[in-house]
């Protein structure tokens, strides 16, 4: 059998998720042992017309970036979202809470105007394309990244917890951050990162998106417990997860 | 067997012969709270502590536990621990919980190979309870005092540590030490009031009736609004359920290496009140709704294990009080309101 070819593409973000990728250091060799990469600008100069897995780094903030995707998603059998930008949109959402013109003044000034600055509403990237399968997080974990790619390559469905962060504090015996007094969004948030920030002495910043189905009229109940209030709560859910469905608190 | 009086100073060179004889984990801070972990020194050991965050279950059915390494072909081969430790400070409460969890996993016919390796690896150090946790409700589950299970017991006392063997194993243990003078009559009085005193005084939350009467009691409370009013703020984030000495479910995953031709099968801890807990093929969910899930725990530690067992699977650690963000899982409140009536 044939190695999959695979491609990985970015648009808007840091790239940092990419980055996640080639820090598997020793590791890329098992990885392209598994597929072969045949298109992938941060690591490699070749350019391809046909990939079976294509994996797509960055939220869709422009028209072109549309047309652009959706020959990615024509050429491909596997799509997949990299990191928080591409699977909910993440911290380019932000600019969605105003009103575009404002956000090109404010960010280019007199030149907001010029046609290669035109900005539209941040998507991710199945507002765009249908996608297959998600590696959430800002930035990614490499392990999750290991276990989605391997799922792929194996025909098997790979495993994302739908649970919130709270599981992966409790494994690692954490402190829970509210006993700190901090407003922690770990209990709304998607797990899979094994409670990286909390074990690290900060609250969740909730960049894997919300859990499915969480609940959030309890944690707008709850901030009362400790002496927070709701604005405090939108404020934090804002960063990551501004117009996501269930962040409108 | 011995029972023998150890001053403070004699206790500490005996754990620091026991950590230099084995791997030892013990009691330690963890901030302003309390874990298991790795001893290096008896001074690190913390017998006065309150609560431990996890209980020391987690060595005897660890949160990721590696059950079989598979090759292409058929190949496979069992992975057991049964490297030797020795489990320092073990409250009653928690103590009682590894004794359910042996009526489960060591069951004739029934036996969990893993469990029952590092269960006879195990040597348990108990210890009774010097500072009550703030949720702690032991007293009325009448687990503030174990007598069984530990291979010795510590119990601290004005003066010293009265330190009982309970076990062959337990007696080599306390080979370790050395020359130690035996407990006096009056040592032992003084360990009975300490234990008479926990029975009393571990009840930071209060359960009316006998914890025996709940299997009844849950058996005509299906319908009870208390489990709507109270899932209403749960997060569904299975806190309750993992801190817990008691629970014991887990999940079953595979994790190839990159060759996809061999690979690892490994269970890590479930939890009965996250959303797929009760997910099967086929995208049904025997329990979908939050009230449904939430119900579930207090069954299953009021109804379902006691019917097994004959014993209450709630030791009441308090654990899941203060674990629980939106303070809604509290046993004793619920198993009251049931009491009460609607």
């Amino acid at each position: 059998m044939s190695k999959p070819r695979l491609a990985i593409f970015d648009f808007a973000c840091c790239e940092g998720c990419q980055l996640q990728i080639v820090n598997l250091e020793e590791e890329i060799l098992d990885l392209i042992s598994l597929v072969d990469p045949v298109e992938w600008r941060e690591a490699i100069s070749d350019q391809s017309d046909t990939y079976d897995i294509a994996i797509v780094e960055g939220s869709i903030t422009r028209p072109e970036d549309e047309e652009r995707v959706k020959k990615i998603r024509e050429r491909s059998k596997v799509l997949i979202a990299l990191g928080a930008c591409a699977a909910i949109g993440g911290v380019n959402k932000l600019k969605n809470n105003f009103d575009m013109d404002d956000v090109k003044k404010c960010v280019y000034g007199k030149d907001a105007d010029l046609p290669h600055l035109n900005t539209a509403m941040t998507k991710a990237v199945d507002e765009v394309v249908p996608v297959d399968f998600y590696v959430h997080g800002c930035p990614i974990d490499r392990d999750e990244f290991k276990h989605v790619v391997k799922s792929v390559a194996l025909g098997k469905k790979p495993n994302i917890p739908v649970y919130p962060v709270c599981v992966e504090c409790k494994l690692r015996e954490n402190v829970c951050r509210y006993e700190f007094n901090e407003l922690c969004l770990g209990p709304i948030t998607r797990a899979g990162c094994g409670a990286r920030c909390p074990s690290n002495g900060s609250w969740c910043f909730g960049c894997r998106g919300l859990a499915p189905d969480p609940n959030v009229d309890a944690a707008k109940e709850v901030m009362d417990k400790y002496k927070k209030t709701v604005d405090d709560l939108r404020d934090r859910i804002l960063l990551f997860n501004s117009k996501q469905e269930h962040a409108d608190v | 067997m011995a029972i023998k009086l150890f001053k403070k100073a004699a206790l500490k060179k005996w754990v620091d012969s026991l950590i230099a004889g084995g791997r030892v984990f013990g009691v330690q801070a963890k901030g302003e709270r309390f874990a298991f972990g790795p001893l290096e020194k008896a001074a690190d050991l913390r017998l006065d502590y309150d609560v431990t965050i996890l209980p020391p279950k987690k060595y005897l059915q660890p949160q990721t536990e590696d059950l079989v390494k598979f090759s292409k072909g058929g190949g496979y081969e069992s992975v057991i621990d049964s490297e030797p430790f020795v489990l320092l400070g073990v409250h009653p409460y928690d103590m009682a919980a590894i004794n359910q969890m042996d009526a489960i996993f060591l069951k004739d016919g029934e036996v969990d190979t893993h469990y029952k390796a590092r269960r006879e690896a195990a040597t348990i150090v108990a210890c009774d309870v010097e500072s009550p946790s703030e949720n702690v409700f032991a007293g009325c589950m009448g687990t503030a005092v174990v007598d069984k299970g530990y291979d010795v017991l510590v119990t601290a006392v004005d003066g010293g540590y009265v330190v009982e063997t309970a076990s062959p194993r337990g007696e080599k243990l306390l080979a370790a030490a050395g020359e130690v003078p035996d407990a006096s009559k009056k040592d032992m009085k003084k360990r009975k009031a300490v234990q008479e005193k926990n029975r009393k005084r571990l009840r930071k939350h209060e359960l009316k009736g006998e914890p025996l009467g709940l299997p009844c009691l849950l058996g005509k409370s299906e319908n009870h609004p208390v489990w709507e009013e109270k899932a209403r703020l749960c997060y569904s984030c299975g806190s309750c359920n993992l801190v817990c000495p008691t629970c014991y479910c887990f999940d079953v995953q595979d994790d190839t290496d990159w060759t996809l031709e061999s690979g690892r099968r490994y269970r890590v801890w479930d939890a009965c009140l996250l959303a797929d807990f009760a997910a099967v093929a086929g995208g049904h969910n025997f329990r979908k709704e939050r009230a449904a899930r939430f119900r579930h725990r207090y069954y299953r530690k009021g109804k379902y294990i006691p019917e097994k067992i004959g014993e209450i699977a709630c030791v009441g650690c308090g654990r899941c009080i203060t674990a629980c963000t939106a303070k809604i899982a509290n046993p004793v409140e619920v198993y009251n309101r049931l009491t009460e009536g609607c």
